[in-house]
């Protein structure tokens, strides 16, 4: 067993809110989101999600829960061989959706996020950025009650990058509980939204005021303004612990 | 129109199980060669058991020409009054003559070689002979009289044939094994190749069931394929070889012809193949898919 990745992490995501998780690299963004969309099981501790436990969650209840969960992966994770839309179409096809009209809110996503003339494309010959507008689209087409996104905007310029985080903003008015891992602190500070931040394997909540929250400090340690949040919230993740080979590794092996 | 979308690479693009259907035709070949060999011998086999088990042969060796049409006199006589044999016929010179010269050549039966009488008699299928009697009653008649109900022939030929069809089964059984294990490598190994996108169908919420279908759906093509070209060769090699064979044998022995209402569940092997595939793969993803998260 390796060292931990998380350590007595308690949290609760109001169903509907937003959250920015912050942390430098290393500090366990993509291992707690891996929990939460249930890539991985905790070594121990519980996670309510939709009212059920799922930490111990049977394989079959799996893909029903993960349904009601849209990812935008920091590695975009697109089907080479299928073309954009049939990538963002994947969720729906899932789901048992029809096919006229899937393909009629697929191309209207699509060309929302400023891929119209990309949607025969298929991945490999499309730009980061290209990729990453795609892998959104997937997340958000069945609009999920939650939405975790691993660095969304970090291969796209401003204006998309500003695009996006309005498609998030919107979803998340819609019901949608958006969770939203980055390192982009003016994107945080913008959109005025609760953080989480990510140290030593440790989770701190902050308030929208305390945005301007210095990461220095969080460096030194001095968590200025940091409070755990005890309210009842919808999904909550109580004190699971991931253990990887290497602590400062992400993503490292349950 | 998006009518469903493949999720797995297209087949070519697989380089890890590219080749299995034929591999598979190779397995179908085989197969059907054991089967269809299985089956022309059962019929051949049958067919000579069954034109023999109801016939007598007697042979009247006694060298002096008189005495030997008096002795089958005699015999003939006591056949005629025996109940249960339905018909009796003795072959004359060039009969006999047909019967010898596969073995000794077209023209070498010469005027001079001292040639047997044969007698050829059918005996009722309804009503028992008591051989036993007879054999007795002829030995009374002359000691160079030879009654042969083919039975010792027959014996042995019964055990060689349940031995070819018993190794036929078994070629079979390795055959099946054998195709359940190379599907069951080359699941494994497509499921390794695609680790990455069952992954991805994972997280996005598909069903163990789902991913496993698309494998057993590729599977079975496999199977198919593999099997129709299998069975095409099988069927060349089988009648090539019964063409050679005949033209071989030609006189020796009657070849039956290829049985065709027998020949026709060979059509089926593709399908037993392409079935044999499908669950093999299904339930090696299914196994496979289980270990994961």
């Amino acid at each position: 067993m390796g060292s931990e990745v998380l350590k007595d992490i308690s949290f609760n995501l109001k169903p509907g809110s937003l959250h920015f998780l912050t942390g430098s690299s290393g500090a366990g963004k993509t291992s707690l989101l891996k929990l939460m969309y249930l890539a991985h099981r905790p070594s121990r501790g519980k996670i309510t999600m939709f009212r059920e436990d799922v930490e111990n969650a049977a394989r079959r209840d799996l893909p029903r829960l993960r349904r009601r969960i849209g990812v935008v992966f920091q590695d975009f994770r697109l089907l080479d061989h299928l073309t954009a839309v049939e990538n963002v179409a994947l969720p729906l096809w899932l789901s048992g959706g029809k096919g006229t009209e899937i393909e009629q809110h697929v191309e209207e996503l699509l060309a929302w996020v400023g891929l119209k003339d990309r949607m025969k494309s298929r991945p490999p010959v499309l730009s980061g950025g290209e990729k990453q507008r795609v892998a959104i689209a997937r997340a958000v087409i069945k609009r999920p009650d939650l939405l975790l996104a691993d660095e969304p905007t970090g291969n796209v310029d401003p204006a998309i990058a500003k695009r996006i985080m309005h498609l998030f903003v919107e979803l998340n008015k819609l019901g949608t509980t958006t969770v939203i891992a980055t390192h982009d602190m003016e994107m945080v500070k913008r959109a005025g939204a609760a953080r989480m931040h990510l140290h030593k394997g440790r989770l701190h909540l902050l308030d929208p005021g305390d945005s301007d929250f210095r990461e220095e400090e969080t460096e030194a340690g001095e968590f200025g303004g940091i409070r755990l949040d005890q309210k009842e919230y919808g999904p909550k993740i109580y004190g699971p612990k991931i253990y990887g080979a290497n602590e400062n590794e992400e993503g490292g092996g349950v | 129109m998006i009518a469903r979308v493949n999720f797995l690479p297209d087949e070519r693009s697989h380089e890890a199980t590219r080749l299995l259907p034929y591999v598979m035709a190779v397995m179908v070949y085989l197969s059907a060669l054991a089967l269809m060999g299985s089956m022309v011998l059962h019929r051949s086999f049958s067919e000579w058991t069954e034109a023999l088990s109801n016939r007598l042969t007697i042979q009247i060796t006694t060298p002096d020409p008189a005495l030997r049409e008096a002795e089958t006199a005699d015999v003939t006589r006591l056949l005629q009054q025996t109940p249960g044999i339905d018909f009796i016929h003795r072959l004359n010179k060039v009969e006999i003559e047909n019967l010898l010269e596969p073995w000794l050549g077209e023209g070498n039966v010469t005027s001079d070689l001292p040639l047997p009488v044969m007698i050829d008699v059918t005996v009722s299928r309804t009503m028992a002979v008591n051989l036993d009697a007879l054999r007795g009653m002829m030995a009374g008649i002359s000691e160079n009289i030879h009654l042969d109900d083919h039975q010792q022939w027959l014996g042995r030929f019964v055990k060689l044939m349940d031995a070819v069809e018993y190794t036929a089964l078994g070629v079979l059984s390795l055959v099946v094994m054998a195709t359940v294990c190379i599907v069951i490598f080359g699941t494994k190994a497509g499921m390794a190749e695609n680790r990455e996108t069952i992954s991805i169908m994972h997280h996005l919420g598909a069903e163990d069931s789902m991913i496993a279908r698309a494998f057993q759906r590729r599977f079975m093509r496999y199977g198919l394929k593999g099997g129709a070209i299998g069975l095409v060769l099988a069927f060349i090699t089988l009648v090539s070889l019964m063409s050679l064979s005949r033209a071989m044998m030609a006189g020796l022995v009657r070849l039956p012809d290829m049985p065709v209402a027998e020949g026709a569940v060979l059509l089926v092997i593709p399908l037993l193949a392409a079935l044999l595939c499908m669950v093999t793969a299904r339930i090696t993803v299914m196994r496979g898919l289980n270990r994961m998260v």
